[in-house]
């Protein structure tokens, strides 16, 4: 790397913001996806708007690859460093600007946790609805690039349904503001868009998120049941009945064990679990959690177990949002999937997920948000073994198959990154992923913005269209030319 | 050049259209079911969307739905009733108002409240592009983050990117009962006041609606009827408390009620504009627009999402006093970091203050989208804000 450009870089962030050893940069090699790696010449952390701006100049002219890094808790490889480019991390940029709390905005930068900001504004009886499980640890901006979720997604929605507006530095260096804390800014919804984009189209400097206040009354069903169809067809009465529960999540035997061993959360003994919250004015949810209640129990529930306060409601949350790092409890190594059926097509993705197990020999956990259809199956090995990882990456990988055939989606929620662009053309056409490439064009022409990332084959910009085709309905004589 | 009308049966033969037209470099007017007013004539080339068509593909186990670009929201929701569903999006003028134009301009109603607007329902999307390509993007899943999320980009586009041939949505159960409570107030300030205590009850209202005048807030429950009940009983206390008069009504009155107050603004003459502020402002919009309307006799009807700083204010008369008004409104919105837009106006009205209000930095960016999308400015060509 050209010593000068890093003397300048040192300057804009100042020397004890710039680090370029070996050492300093190992924690960035990555993010939570560990087994990707790639070391960066530089790694910066700006401390305003104006810094993140000049390092894109810099970058720019000297045609240096960047990536935008919140807490590094992304499980895509969303935040994995170009080779020899520059990583620009967020952590330091992490104050939350403005609290309004009589129009329900806060106004925070991006390095903000993201239960910060419900920390914050807690005392107004607020909060800041959009909840994945590493909250506690993963930062404002992250969550915009991925477009987050968490368990309370189904009645609430994610990021983009929170993120009002945002400040955000632009490839070139450009400073760009979309949305904000009024609604109905005019034109197409960029803000959208660029939720979601995964760092390729923009660094986000700024957020202006909604905030929501909370809820008159909130109960929480644990039910055990003797069998996960027994579980899914309790799930499919709820919602035909009309009920959208403000969380469903289900566990498995195996990862139900392994949350007991770890966090001890006295889930019943039982083949599944579900969790079904209801939240909102108290006259309603009273009486349509009676209704789900005697659903559970006509579904052949074998216990149940209601949260009546908020300490037993936090035990049984903490049982499911620690069952990932429980696996760890019963298997020397995991392997994290992330996909999408449609929930009317669980029972028969499970039953194929149940088949796969089998075969490979390998054991799968299965917990999962019910309510939208959003697997995460666990794949247990052990890396000591020859060839397991290998092989639990494969089973992951056939599990996505299995929710592309169901009509579903390869991610929910960890995102594409790098991990899963090489199954983007089973979901989406050439032309689906070159149309999707025009909004990169757009914003990124250079394609200096992280790199790589989403798409398994980068589209060239300014490329001509090429020449002209007659459109198949044309040459058929359907149409007609002008 | 005279205008031709093509009217495509499918995706392939509307981006065959848009292909042919653009190979010729004609313009293309995109056409839905013509309920927003258009903002200049059409073009040489007019494509409407009224024959794309296809059924309703409704999984209700999965609450989601797909629905051809052609359809009308009432065609569709009465497809969705039959499980008892729709979907959640109440626009003016429902029985002509398509999906592909609802989308195109990320229209909504006073539900809004509740559900949000069309950006926060779509959960995928067809196009067909000028390039003679079709395109996909999400998928018929609620979550799903795989790729970018063009059904995004395509809310509030004005047909200028792309034409929309089909979307998929996610759904809500209908609940089993509705009433709306509606308190009157004597000063139209007091409706920006009453709306924010409202909305800090711990109710679950699908509206909170404002009209003017009489200056009034209709605030709907739409529940199970025992909690629909209790929860007006609640906001009724907070309405008294602050001097309204209060009244309920559910059945057939308010049905009547609902239309006649999206009648207010959609069903008669004259300009319509959109003032978006924060709800913290809209007491003072309201009264300056009161203040306005009375000094320059000009006859004038308001409604709007009390709880969401979104305000409709419809106005006729003397144009030199509307332009006047419109001026001095967006001048103001924009002081308070808003917005004051034209939905609908005389073309000499449009021509005098324009469609937008002040460009923002956010132009640049919309403009390079629209060059990669449609690159010889076929689509629609002017209607975008960026053009402003």
């Amino acid at each position: 790397m050209n010593h000068g450009f890093l003397l300048e870089l040192a300057h804009v962030v100042g020397p004890d913001s710039l680090f370029t050893d070996a050492s300093d940069v190992l924690t960035y090699e990555s993010d939570a996806l560990v087994h990707l790696r790639a070391t960066p010449a530089a790694v910066v952390l700006p401390q305003s708007t104006s810094q993140v701006q000049q390092v894109v100049r810099l970058c720019r002219r000297e045609g240096v690859p960047f990536v935008a890094r919140g807490h590094g808790t992304g499980l895509s490889g969303g935040a994995l460093p170009v080779e020899n480019g520059v990583v620009i991390g967020l952590s330091r940029m992490n104050r939350v600007l403005d609290i309004d709390i009589p129009n329900l905005r806060a106004v925070v930068e991006p390095g903000v946790t993201n239960l910060e900001i419900t920390k914050h504004v807690a005392p107004f009886g607020c909060y800041y609805a959009p909840d994945p499980s590493s909250q506690v640890v993963c930062s404002i901006g992250g969550n915009i690039a991925e477009n987050s979720g968490g368990a309370h997604c189904l009645k609430y929605g994610f990021t983009v349904h929170h993120v009002l507006g945002v400040e955000a530095v632009l490839p070139d260096g450009e400073l760009v503001h979309l949305g904000g804390a009024v609604l109905d800014a005019p034109g197409p919804d960029l803000l959208g868009v660029l939720v979601g984009s995964e760092g390729t189209l923009a660094i986000v400097t700024k957020a202006t998120v909604r905030l929501l206040r909370r809820p008159d009354k909130v109960l929480t069903l644990l039910a055990g049941f003797h069998s996960i169809d027994a579980a899914g067809e309790a799930v499919s009465a709820i919602i035909a009945n009309g009920i959208v529960p403000a969380a469903v999540e289900m566990m498995d035997r195996l990862t139900i064990d392994a949350a007991e061993a770890a966090v001890h959360p006295n889930f019943p003994k039982t083949d599944a679990v579900l969790i079904v919250e209801l939240d909102g004015p108290e006259s309603e949810v009273d009486e349509l959690f009676a209704v789900v209640e005697s659903l559970c129990r006509e579904s052949g529930a074998s216990t149940m177990e209601v949260a009546r306060d908020q300490a037993q409601r936090e035990r049984i949350w903490k049982g499911r949002k620690a069952a990932f790092a429980a696996m760890g409890r019963v298997s020397p190594n995991y392997y994290v999937q992330d996909g999408v059926v449609p929930r009317t097509k669980l029972p028969e993705v499970l039953r194929r997920i149940r088949a796969l197990e089998e075969r490979s020999g390998l054991r799968i956990g299965n917990v999962f948000h019910a309510g939208d259809g959003n697997l995460h199956p666990l794949i247990c090995y052990d890396e000591a073994i020859p060839g397991q990882a290998a092989h639990a990456e494969q089973v992951a990988g056939e599990i996505l198959t299995y929710c592309i055939e169901a009509g579903g989606a390869i991610t929910g929620e960890h995102g594409v990154g790098m991990d899963k662009r090489a199954y983007m053309p089973q979901m989406f056409s050439a032309d689906d992923l070159d149309t999707m490439q025009l909004v990169r064009c757009a914003f990124d022409p250079s394609g200096s913005c992280n790199p790589g990332k989403v798409f398994p084959t980068p589209r060239l910009c300014g490329e001509v269209p090429g020449p002209y085709r007659a459109h198949p309905v044309e040459q058929a004589g359907l149409a007609e030319r002008f | 050049m005279p205008q031709r009308l093509f009217e495509p049966t499918d995706a392939a033969g509307v981006a065959a259209v848009l292909q042919s037209a653009a190979a010729d470099r004609l313009a293309v007017t995109v056409r839905g079911g013509g309920t927003k007013s258009p903002t200049q004539g059409p073009a040489e080339v007019v494509l409407s969307t009224t024959r794309l068509t296809a059924a309703v593909d409704h999984v209700a186990g999965d609450l989601v739905a797909t629905a051809p670009a052609g359809a009308t929201l009432d065609a569709v929701n009465t497809v969705l009733q039959r499980e008892r569903q729709w979907l959640p999006l109440d626009p003016p003028r429902s029985s002509r108002a398509t999906i592909g134009g609802i989308i195109a301009t990320n229209d909504s109603g006073p539900r809004r409240h509740r559900h949000g607007t069309p950006r926060d329902l779509i959960i995928g999307i067809e196009i067909a592009l000028v390039n003679g390509r079709t395109a996909k993007a999400g998928g018929r899943v609620v979550k799903n983050v795989a790729g970018y999320d063009l059904s995004k980009l395509l809310c509030g586009s004005l047909g200028s990117l792309a034409v929309i041939t089909s979307a998929t949505f996610k759904l809500s159960p209908l609940a089993p009962h509705s009433q709306t409570l509606v308190a009157t107030v004597t000063s139209i300030r007091q409706l920006g006041d009453l709306a924010l205590a409202v909305a800090a009850v711990p109710v679950a209202p699908t509206a909170i609606e404002l009209q003017s005048s009489p200056h009034r807030l209709l605030i709907r429950f739409e529940t199970t009827e025992q909690s629909a009940r209790r929860q007006t009983e609640l906001v009724s206390a907070i309405c008294v408390k602050h001097g309204a008069t209060c009244a309920v009504v559910s059945g057939r009155a308010e049905a009547d009620a609902w239309r006649a107050h999206e009648a207010r603004i959609f069903g008669a003459d004259g300009t319509i504009l959109k003032v978006a502020v924060l709800p913290t402002d809209v007491a003072d919009v309201l009264d300056r627009i009161s203040t306005m309307a009375a000094e320059r006799s000009v006859e004038h009807d308001v409604i709007g999402r009390a709880a969401l700083g979104i305000i409709l204010l419809r106005i006729s008369g003397d144009l030199s006093a509307q332009s006047a008004i419109v001026t001095e409104l967006r001048l103001d919105a924009t002081a308070r970091r808003g917005t004051a837009v034209l939905l609908s106006a005389p073309a000499a009205l449009q021509h005098d203050v324009g469609r937008w209000g002040p460009a923002t930095d956010a132009a640049p960016l919309m403009r390079a989208v629209k060059q990669q999308f449609d690159p010889q400015n076929t689509l629609n060509p002017g209607v975008g804000v960026w053009e402003s």
